[in-house]
Order: C-alpha cells, then structure tokens, then sequence
C-alpha cells in the first residue's frame, strides 16, 4: 500500500504555481503490477518520482511500508560525466555495499555494452542508457518490493526488450511493478491494474482495462 | 559492529546516520576522482597554486627592500594570509555549484542535497590542512621558526572561516537556483577582496583613520586573528573575536535556512 496523505505538488512558472498534483488522497494497493496512464505533461514522471522518494511533495506526505525502486527512467539515475561502472559503483555504495566489483560485473553483463561501460554516459545513445539504468536496479540481490520504472523499455532493441522482460516476468513475479507506458500492448501485457492522472488528481482503476478506457475517454480525442 | 551478510558485504538494515556516512563516502570517491584524478595533476595544483601566487608576492616585497613584515619574514607572512584566503575563495565555488554538480544523482533517495556541501566541505578543508601543513613543513626545513605561537587560536580563526564559507557556500547554492549567473557575481566581487584582505599588510601598516575601510570585512578580522596568534610579535589592534563569531554563526544559520527552505528548487530537475 502506498498512501497519499493531502498531497499537493507545484513548479514554479512565469504565471505562477503550475499544479501538477492538488489535494490527492489515495491509498495505492500495490499487489498488482500498475500501469500509469496520462498524455505528455500531466505528471507521470512526477507521480513517479515522489513514489520513488526523488522528489518531495509541496504539501502533504507519501508513505508505504513497502521497499520501493528509485524510478527507472532515462532522466536522472546516471550522472553524465561519470561511465557506467563509476555510476554501479556509487549506487552500491550508498546501498552500504563494500565490495563493488560483483554488481559492476552483473551490471557490465546485462548491460552488454562492452567498452562503453567504462566510457562517460553523456556518449551513451538512450538505448543504452536505459540497458545501463535497468541492469543497474535488478543487480543488487536484495529485491525491490515495488519497482518503479519510467518510459524505459521503448527505447530498447529487440534484445534489451526480451532480457528485460525475463527479469520482470520471471524475479519481479510476486512483486509489483509500477510502469508509465505509452504502449497499450505493453501496459495490458505486465498489469493488471493502472492509474491515470486527470484534473490534478490520481485514479486508480483495478482493471487495467477500465484505466485504459477512462484514459481514451478523457483524453483522446479522434476516436 | 553491524551484521554482515557475507556474499556481498550489505549491512541488512542501517541508521540513518550509516546511511549519510555511506553516502558521502560514495560522493566522496566520484569527487576526489574528477577534481584530483582526471589529470593526476591535480594534487600538484593544490599546492602549486598557493606557493606560486605567494612567491610572486614574497619576489615583490624582496624587491622592494623588505626582508620582513611586522617582525616576520616575508613569505611566512604571505603563506599565513593566503592559505586561509584560498581555503575560502575556492570553498565558495565549490560549494555554490555542489548540487547542481550532482543532480542526477538526486534521484537516489539515499543521498540529500546536503551530502554534496558535505561531501566538498570535507575535500576542501582536508585540502586546506594538508597544503597547510606541506608548506609549513618546507618552510621549517628552510630553517624558519614556523610553529605557530597560539596553535588552538589559530584552528579557532580557521574553524570560524570554515563555518562563514559553509554559511555563504548554502546561501549561494540556494541563490543559484534564482539566478544562475551568481557564480559569476562572486567571482567579480572576490577579486577586490583579494586587496581588502589583509593578505599581504596588516592593520598596524594602515593609518588609523583608515581603519574604517576594512573593519567590516570578516576575512580581513580572520587573518588578523590568525597572525595574532601565529607570531608571538604581532597583536592586531582591529581583529575582534566576538564580531566574527557573530557573523559567521549568523550567515551559517541564515545559510541552512535558506537550503532548507529552497530544498524543493534545489532538487527539481
């Protein structure tokens, strides 16, 4: 369970407070994988992050019980002048792990990037730095009870799709995945429920057809 | 001692205070890696930089006829101003572009935007002592008298220092979230202060009169405490131990207010 606790997020802009989030009071079951559903801008990433604990909420609170992922994304996650090993090596480190080398080497092997691990990211094409932010959170043998993960599977080859979805179907079984996709076929293949954001505020459906609906009756508009 | 699991070596749950520990270590490694290991030159800067803007200093006043500064020699005169100089006006930059240096990683809940001000704080004083201590050492080989005469008055000026610099350093990185140019505004505003710092003169070379053009400048009342207690022949007549305390804790209160209330800016991409 994740729950929203008066909820309130904002960015700064030139007109002022640009609400993303208002008021949001819900309480998230999270024994089913999620799909998150919303156009461009209405505040996925965020609704991400904050559940990730990247991002804190202007007012109010998020909290779980649950061991949740940083969000997997293609924003944030990698620092840019630093390769791929030097960024294995900080995550594991600032998760209390002493002796680095074995994730470095799960990581440079799921990754399969041969000598651009060892190249800054900022040379990284975003396929490979989505095989990086991936292989980076399922490395660590502790598991994550949720996993957040951001637009990160679209841009992968044929490859990356099939390894990635191993690792979901088969580690991630009896955990929870939370997942933005623009991918209908994607969100109806992993979930089972979904959430989509409208008017500032966070619904959450248990079919992730209903999600589906809401979201093309909300918001798509040539049907 | 924490439980160890053995395959990896990952303590099953940590305090937060392990969590921060392990956090600015890791910071700690990137850090010292692009600042000191990208060109393994970096070390040497560090020392090379001071010893070179004093001797520059140290060959003009020999030029000029003068063997020493209020009873000192020259370049232990020079050193004992610079060195606490360069501690602050790197400390500054560093400290404003901390965050900003280290956004992407942000987005692990494990480190705060605080850890990258530790993390810089901890390089630059470490910096500070080490070079410290180098050109000290040197210089007693060279046959100077170098131990300084008030050894705990001088950490003292030094942790006042530390503590203004920190204050500043967060109220401009919370600053640089509003304007970014505000690197540049301290650059400019820093270059003066290298003339108004008592760097290479004390209060005692200046008429009386003219006092009023420095006794509000906290590094200028920093180094003439530190000379105080560095030469048993100085005593300054300006440095005031109360008004620099006063400042420095006010601006590092008034700094962590600032972070803390722009901590939303602060880590907003």
């Amino acid at each position: 369970m994740i729950s929203f606790d008066n909820v309130s997020k904002y960015y700064p802009s030139k007109k002022g407070r640009q609400y993303v989030f208002k008021e949001v009071n819900i309480q998230i079951p999270v024994d089913n994988n999620i799909g998150v559903l919303g156009p461009n801008g209405v505040g996925k990433s965020t609704l991400i992050r904050m559940m990730g604990g990247t991002d804190i909420p202007n007012f109010g609170q998020i909290h779980s019980n649950k061991k949740i992922s940083w969000p997997l994304g293609l924003q944030g996650g990698l620092q840019s002048s630093m390769s791929a090993r030097e960024n294995t090596r900080f995550v594991a480190r600032i998760h209390g792990y002493r002796n680095t080398k074995e994730i470095e080497d799960k990581v440079a092997e799921f990754a399969g990037i041969g000598d651009y691990f060892n190249e800054p990211v900022k040379t990284y094409s975003s396929g490979m730095r989505s095989k990086v932010t991936f292989g980076l959170a399922t490395a660590f043998d502790f598991n994550f009870d949720v996993l957040l993960i951001d637009e990160l599977r679209a841009v992968g080859d044929a490859n990356f799709k099939q390894k990635s979805t191993a690792i979901l179907e088969e580690r991630y079984k009896n955990k929870t995945i939370i997942m933005v996709s623009h991918s209908m076929t994607e969100l109806k293949k992993f979930c089972q429920a979904g959430i989509v954001i409208k008017n500032q505020n966070v619904v959450f459906h248990h079919d992730i057809k209903d999600a589906i609906q809401d979201y093309e009756e909300t918001y798509v508009t040539n049907q | 001692m924490t439980k160890v699991s053995l395959s990896t070596g990952v303590t099953p749950k940590r305090t937060s205070w392990q969590i921060m520990c392990n956090t600015v270590h890791a910071l700690l490694m990137r850090e010292l890696k692009t600042r000191f290991g990208a060109n393994r030159l970096g070390y040497f800067w560090a020392l090379a930089e001071p010893v070179m803007a004093a001797s520059v200093l140290a060959i003009l006043f020999t030029f000029i006829g003068r063997s020493s500064l209020a009873g000192v020699p020259v370049a232990l005169f020079i050193f004992s101003g610079m060195l606490p100089f360069q501690f602050f006006s790197k400390l500054l930059p560093q400290l404003s572009a901390a965050v900003q240096a280290n956004k992407a990683l942000l987005s692990y809940k494990q480190v705060a935007a605080i850890d990258p001000i530790i993390t810089r704080v901890v390089i630059e004083s470490a910096t500070f002592i080490v070079v410290y201590i180098i050109i000290l050492s040197a210089m007693a080989w060279l046959g100077l008298d170098v131990f300084p005469n008030d050894l705990l008055a001088l950490i003292a000026a030094s942790v006042l220092l530390l503590i203004l610099g920190v204050g500043l350093g967060l109220l401009l990185c919370s600053a640089v979230t509003f304007w970014k140019d505000t690197g540049k505004v301290v650059q400019i505003v820093m270059r003066p202060m290298f003339f108004i710092s008592g760097i290479f003169f004390t209060a005692t070379m200046v008429p009386t009169q003219y006092w009023y053009l420095f006794s509000w400048n906290p590094i200028f009342h920093i180094l003439e405490l530190s000379r105080d207690a560095f030469f048993i022949t100085y005593t300054t007549p300006i440095g005031d131990w109360r008004f620099v305390s006063e400042i420095s804790l006010g601006t590092f209160c008034l700094g962590l207010m600032t972070f803390k209330l722009c901590r939303h800016r602060l880590i907003a991409r």
